[in-house]
C-alpha cells in the first residue's frame, strides 16, 4: 500500500512538472515580447525584460520559475494588475475562495442529486420513472454547460425573475443558487447514469439474492447492500468531476458575472498576462491532479480487490 | 402424475415406434426429387456484418429519430444558406435588433412599395432585401426576353421597377430613402435585349420578387441575420466535429496499433506517454494552446504559398488551432481503445499465419488488425464528433475559439448574454440548434455502438 501511494504521488508530481513545463514553453513560444506596445521603444522593452528576468536563456528562466514556485514566488502580473504578485492575486483576492465555494457546492449537489436518482432509476427499472429519468439524464449529458447556465439565467432570472441575474460576489444565498445548479446539472446527470448502470450490475449478484431471500425490504437491499458496491464507478468519476467543475466554472462565472478565479483566468488569457496564465494554470492543474491522486488512493482503500500496482490492464 | 404425463404426451410414444425408426426400407434409398433438392438449398442469405449492423440500427427507434434530426440539421447547415437571401457577415443597415419575423421600418415601407409595383427585380444574392444594387452589370428575364443594363453607381436601397402599362415596358431604377421619409428619385435605365442568358461571370442575374424575406430568427445588434449566422455556426460545428474526429481517428489508430502490435519496451514507453497526456488536465492546456497558436498560425497563413496552407487559411485561425489541439491531445482515448483491440486480435491464428507468410508489421496492421477493429473505430470516431463540437462551442463561448464576423454557435451564445434581459431569443436559437446537434449526434453514436459492437452495450 505504501509503495503504491509513493508511486502514485511520484507520478502525480511528474504530471504536474510536465504541466508546468508545457505552460512555460507554450507561453514562451508566443512570438514577440509581452511588453511591445504601440508606444514602446526597444530600450523600454529591453529594460522591462531585464526587470522581469525575461532576457536570460530559456532554460535558466525555466529553472528560476520552478524554483520560485517552491518558495511561493509565482512572479508578478505584467498587465492586468501590474507588479502585483501572482500568488497574491490568486490566493488573497477572494478569487479562489469564490470559485472553490461555487465548485464545492456544485460537487456536493451533483453527488446528492445524482446517486439517489440513479438508485431510483435502477429500482424502477423499465417503468415510467426510469424512462423519465433516462430522458432527463440523456439530455443533461448532451447539452453544453453554457447552454444550461444561460438557459437558467433566461428562464429563472429574466422571465420568472425569481433569482438575481448577476450573481456578483455571491453575498446573498440566493445568488448562489443559479450558478451552483448550472454547474451541477451535467455531473449529476452523469452520476445518475453511472449509478444506475452499476446498480443494475450489482442487483444481479448472488449476495443480493441472498439478502432478498432473507426477507429484507427492497429499500434496505438497494440502499444498504447494492449501493455500497455500485459506488466504485462513482468514486472513480470524482477526479474527472473535479476537472469538470473547475473548467465548467469558467463558463458559469462568465455567465453569471462572478469575479472568481475562472473568470479572471479567462480574461488573463484574453489579455495575455503570461505570469497570471501560468500561475492559474498550475494552481488549477495541481488541484485536479491532487484530486485524481486522492481518488486513486480512496478507490484502492474502498475496494481491496483492485490491484492498481499491476498496471492498467 | 397421470394428468401431467398426458399433458406432455410423454408416455404415449410407443416403444415400437422408437425402435422401428432405425429400420430402413428401399424407399429410403431413392434419389431425391428436384423439389426435395430445392428444399435443401439454404434460403437464408448469409448476412454480412454491415447489413446486420444496419438492421440492428434500424430497430433502434431513438437512434433513427436522432439520425433524421442530424440529417435535417446538416441540410439546415449546408443547404440552408442558399435558401435565404441574407449573408452571415453582412450588417444590414437599418435592420438592427429585430425580433423574429420582424421587419425594420425601411423594410416595411419597401414592402408596401413592392405591393404597389407591377413587378420588382432585385439581385439574386439578396432578393427582396433592397439593400444591394451594386455598381456593375445586371441582367434579368422579363416576359421571355433577357435584358441587360449597367449601373454606374452603387445604390443604397435601389431596386428595379417595371411599369407594364406603357406600350413598351419601361424599366426604371428607383432609389428610395425610406429612413429619411420616402423621397426618391426615379431614373429610367438604358437596357439592351440580348440573346439568351448572359454567360459572363461579371453580370449579376437578378430575379423578380414581390416580397421581402423575413429575418426568421431576428437580427443582432450589428444588423446581422441570426438565422443565417446560426446556419453557418452549425456548419462550422459540423465541420469541426467531423474533421477533428478524423484527425483523432488517424493518429489514434496508427499509434494504438503500433503500440499494441510491437509490444514490449516500445509499448511500455508509448503507453507511458499516453498516460501522461491522459492525466494532464486537458482543458487548461487547450486554453493555453488557443492563445499560443493564434499569432504563429496567422503569420504562417499570411506568408505561406503552399496550396494546402492557403486552403486551410480560408478556414481561419480559430478552426485550425482547434484541429491542432485535437491532433495533440485528444487522440489518446482512441489509441488506448485500439491498442486493447490489437492486443486481443494479434493472438488470432490469421495474424500468426500472416506473420509466417512474411507479412510486414504495417501490412498486418493495414490488412488484418484495423479492418477487424472497424466497429470500434467507427463507434469511437462517431462519439468523438459531439465532444469536438462541445469543445469548440465551449472555447468560442469563452471568446477563445471562433470570433466575429465568422459565426459559431458558442460565440453567438456569449454575444447574446450581454443583452439577455432584452433579447432572450438571440440566445435561444443558437443554443437550441447546438443542443439538438450534440444530443442527436450522441444518440446516433450510441445507436451505432449498439449496432456495430454489441459487446460494448451496457
Amino acid at each position: 500500500m505504501t509503495s503504491f501511494i509513493l508511486k502514485r504521488v511520484g507520478s502525480a508530481l511528474i504530471t504536474l512538472l510536465v504541466v508546468a513545463a508545457a505552460t512555460f514553453f507554450l507561453m514562451n513560444a508566443v512570438p514577440g515580447s509581452p511588453f511591445v506596445t504601440e508606444k514602446s521603444t526597444p530600450e523600454m522593452v529591453a529594460r522591462a525584460e531585464a526587470k522581469y528576468g525575461l532576457d536570460k536563456p530559456m532554460v535558466v528562466q525555466f529553472v528560476n520559475y520552478v524554483k520560485g514556485y517552491f518558495v511561493g514566488d509565482m512572479g508578478v502580473s505584467l498587465k492586468m494588475q501590474q507588479d502585483t504578485s501572482v500568488a497574491d492575486i490568486i490566493f488573497n483576492q477572494n478569487k479562489l475562495t469564490l470559485s472553490t465555494r461555487v465548485g464545492a457546492f456544485a460537487l456536493l449537489l451533483a453527488i446528492i442529486l445524482g446517486i439517489p436518482s440513479g438508485c431510483i432509476a435502477a429500482y424502477n427499472r423499465g417503468n415510467g420513472v426510469d424512462g423519465a429519468l433516462r430522458v432527463i439524464t440523456t439530455i443533461g449529458v448532451a447539452i453544453p454547460g453554457f447552454v444550461v447556465a444561460t438557459g437558467l439565467l433566461v428562464l429563472v432570472g429574466v422571465q420568472l425573475q425569481w433569482l438575481p441575474v448577476r450573481s456578483g460576489s455571491l453575498e446573498t444565498a440566493s445568488a448562489f443558487i443559479l450558478p451552483v445548479i448550472a454547474l451541477a446539472f451535467y455531473p449529476s446527470c452523469y452520476i445518475a447514469k453511472l449509478t444506475r448502470a452499476s446498480m443494475l450490475d450489482a442487483i444481479n449478484q448472488d449476495y443480493i439474492r441472498t439478502a432478498r431471500a432473507k426477507g429484507l425490504k427492497t429499500g434496505t437491499v438497494i440502499f444498504k447492500h447494492a449501493l455500497r458496491n455500485s459506488l466504485i464507478p462513482v468514486i472513480t468519476y470524482l477526479g474527472p468531476l473535479t476537472a469538470y467543475v473547475i473548467t465548467g466554472g469558467f463558463v458559469v462565472e462568465t455567465t453569471f458575472s462572478i469575479p472568481g478565479l475562472g473568470k479572471y483566468f479567462i480574461s488573463s488569457i484574453l489579455n495575455r498576462d503570461y505570469p497570471i496564465i501560468m500561475g492559474t494554470t498550475i494552481v488549477l492543474a495541481a488541484l485536479i491532479i491532487f484530486m485524481n491522486l486522492l481518488v486513486d488512493i480512496a478507490y484502492k482503500l474502498v475496494d481491496p480487490r483492485i490491484n492498481l500496482s499491476k498496471g492498467d490492464e | 402424475m397421470e394428468k401431467k404425463a398426458k399433458k406432455y404426451n410423454l408416455f404415449h410414444t410407443k416403444v415400437d415406434e422408437i425402435l422401428s425408426a432405425n429400420e430402413f426400407t428401399s424407399a429410403d434409398f431413392e434419389s431425391a426429387t428436384a423439389k426435395e433438392k430445392e428444399a435443401m438449398v439454404e434460403t437464408h442469405k448469409s448476412v454480412s456484418y454491415w447489413r446486420d449492423a444496419v438492421r440492428r440500427f434500424k430497430n433502434n427507434s431513438v437512434s433513427m429519430v436522432a439520425l433524421v434530426v442530424v440529417i435535417l440539421l446538416t441540410l439546415f447547415a449546408f443547404a440552408g444558406p442558399y435558401m435565404i437571401p441574407y449573408s452571415y457577415e453582412e450588417q444590414y443597415r437599418g435592420s438592427m435588433k429585430l425580433g423574429p419575423f420582424e421587419y425594420s421600418e425601411s423594410e416595411q415601407m419597401a414592402k408596401q412599395t413592392l405591393q404597389d409595383a407591377d413587378a420588382v427585380f432585385s439581385t439574386a444574392l439578396m432578393p427582396g432585401s433592397l439593400n444591394s444594387l451594386r455598381k456593375g452589370d445586371f441582367a434579368f428575364r422579363f416576359q421571355g426576353k433577357w435584358y441587360q443594363f449597367t449601373l454606374s453607381r452603387t445604390m443604397r436601397s435601389g431596386y428595379l421597377m417595371i411599369q407594364a402599362d406603357e406600350a413598351e415596358p419601361l424599366f426604371t431604377v428607383k432609389e428610395d430613402d425610406f429612413v429619411a421619409g420616402g423621397s426618391y428619385d426615379k431614373t429610367p435605365v438604358a437596357f439592351t435585349v440580348i440573346d439568351g442568358k448572359p454567360t459572363d461571370a461579371n453580370v449579376t442575374i437578378i430575379t423578380m420578387s414581390k416580397s421581402i424575406f423575413p429575418h426568421v430568427f431576428g437580427t443582432d445588434s450589428a444588423g446581422r441575420d441570426i438565422m443565417s449566422r446560426t446556419m453557418y455556426g452549425a456548419r462550422v460545428s459540423l465541420l469541426i466535429g467531423v474533421i477533428a474526429s478524423l484527425i483523432v481517428l488517424v493518429i489514434g489508430a496508427i499509434y494504438g496499433s503500433i503500440s499494441g502490435l510491437i509490444g514490449g519496451k516500445v509499448d511500455f514507453v508509448m503507453m507511458r506517454i499516453v498516460e501522461l497526456i491522459y492525466s494532464v488536465p486537458d482543458v487548461l492546456i487547450v486554453l493555453l494552446l488557443q492563445v499560443v497558436l493564434q499569432t504563429p498560425l496567422q503569420i504562417w497563413f499570411d506568408t505561406s504559398s503552399i496550396p494546402l496552407v492557403r486552403a486551410l487559411s480560408t478556414l481561419g485561425v480559430g478552426i485550425v488551432s482547434i484541429f491542432i489541439t485535437f491532433a495533440l491531445l485528444y487522440w489518446v482515448g482512441m489509441a488506448r481503445i485500439i491498442r486493447g483491440q490489437v492486443l486481443m486480435l494479434k493472438e488470432q491464428e490469421y495474424v500468426t499465419a500472416a506473420t509466417v507468410l512474411g507479412a510486414s508489421n504495417s501490412r498486418i496492421i493495414r490488412k488484418h488488425l484495423l479492418p477487424n477493429s472497424i466497429g470500434q473505430l467507427v463507434v469511437t470516431t462517431c462519439l468523438q464528433i459531439p465532444s469536438a463540437i462541445f469543445l469548440e462551442s465551449f472555447l468560442s463561448f469563452l471568446g477563445l475559439g471562433i470570433s466575429a464576423p465568422m459565426a459559431s454557435l458558442g460565440s453567438m451564445c456569449s454575444d447574446a448574454i450581454d443583452t439577455i434581459t432584452v433579447y432572450p431569443y438571440r440566445l435561444l436559437f443558437p443554443a437550441i440548434i447546438l443542443s439538438l446537434l450534440v444530443l442527436s449526434l450522441n444518440l446516433v453514436g450510441d445507436g451505432m455502438r449498439d449496432a456495430l459492437d454489441p459487446r460494448l452495450k451496457k
